[in-house]
């Protein structure tokens, strides 16, 4: 059977539902679940959390409906509420701190070059060639686990849910610039702490 | 930036290098620079290769009952 909502865009099931109708409430939900798991799954590191933020972002959207402005994307409204579920989840977990990803950024010589032979410099390339699938997924987690949280959401959102960066300035309430900026530093932080785990020193 | 960029310099405008938002002077400076030094040219694949990386190794499928369970949750707070 052919889903009369498929058609229909994001915004106007969005009004539709904010006027009441479960039913628009329930195909957004249907066209979203998945997305906003697997960001869930990599802002806070473990399904358990997850599930939680999943539930959480979208009660938290059914209640919004009516504070959602037509004149903005149900996306990236959906996708702010979602990150900030993340965020308020990992502050009350509380846990324990983890060592900073500092270490693993470049390191240049006193001419302003980089140390290292152009080898061990490509070598976190070949991480996922060289390390085992599974080991490689728990150490990612962990690796992203260690980020600084204003990185972690900005790398998450424009790297690997691949959003164009002005729509991640919009989640994150910032300029784009500012993004680039978060993005370029977890990803130095993140190709170091790869050239570790291939056993490189970054 | 220094008449002379160095692997320094490149490295901190590789993103925005990379997203298209520098100048034509500084473009040509760091692709100059690049193409000559093997280190920035091994550096910037690195670089380029770790969002690709990490995507491929956190992707999560919702679990079925996942779905289900959040229906039943939605349902239950309306």
């Amino acid at each position: 059977m052919a889903d009369p909502a498929a058609e229909e865009s994001d915004e106007a099931l969005a009004a539709r539902a904010a006027a009441g109708e479960t039913p628009a409430f329930d195909a957004l939900v249907g066209r979203y679940q998945s997305r906003v798991y697997r960001l869930a799954c990599r802002l806070t590191g473990n399904e358990g959390d997850a599930k939680d933020v999943l539930q959480e972002a979208f009660l938290a959207a059914y209640r919004g409906l009516r504070g959602f402005r037509a004149d903005s994307r149900f996306s990236t409204w959906l996708y702010r509420i979602a990150t900030n579920a993340a965020l308020m989840h990992r502050r009350a977990a509380a846990r324990r701190p983890t060592e900073p990803l500092e270490a693993y950024l470049p390191r240049f010589d006193g001419d302003g070059r980089h140390v290292g032979e152009p080898a061990d410099l490509l070598a976190a390339s070949r991480a996922d060639e060289l390390l085992d699938r599974k080991l490689l997924a728990e150490k990612a987690r962990a690796g992203l686990g260690r980020l600084p949280d204003i990185y972690r959401d900005a790398f998450v959102l424009r790297d690997l849910e691949e959003m164009p960066t002005a729509d991640v300035a919009e989640v994150l309430g910032i300029d784009a610039a500012a993004v680039r900026q978060r993005v370029h530093r977890a990803r130095l932080m993140l190709r170091g702490y790869l050239s570790d785990l291939v056993g490189v020193k970054p | 930036m220094t008449a002379r960029p160095v692997c320094v310099d490149g490295v901190e405008l590789l993103m925005d290098y990379l997203e298209d938002v520098i100048g034509p002077e500084d473009r040509k400076v760091i692709e100059a620079h690049v193409s000559s030094c093997p280190r920035c040219t091994a550096f910037v694949e690195s670089y380029r290769h770790t969002p690709r990386i990490f995507r491929a190794a956190t992707i999560a499928s919702l679990p079925g009952d996942l779905a289900d369970s959040l229906r039943r949750f939605l349902a239950s707070r309306r």
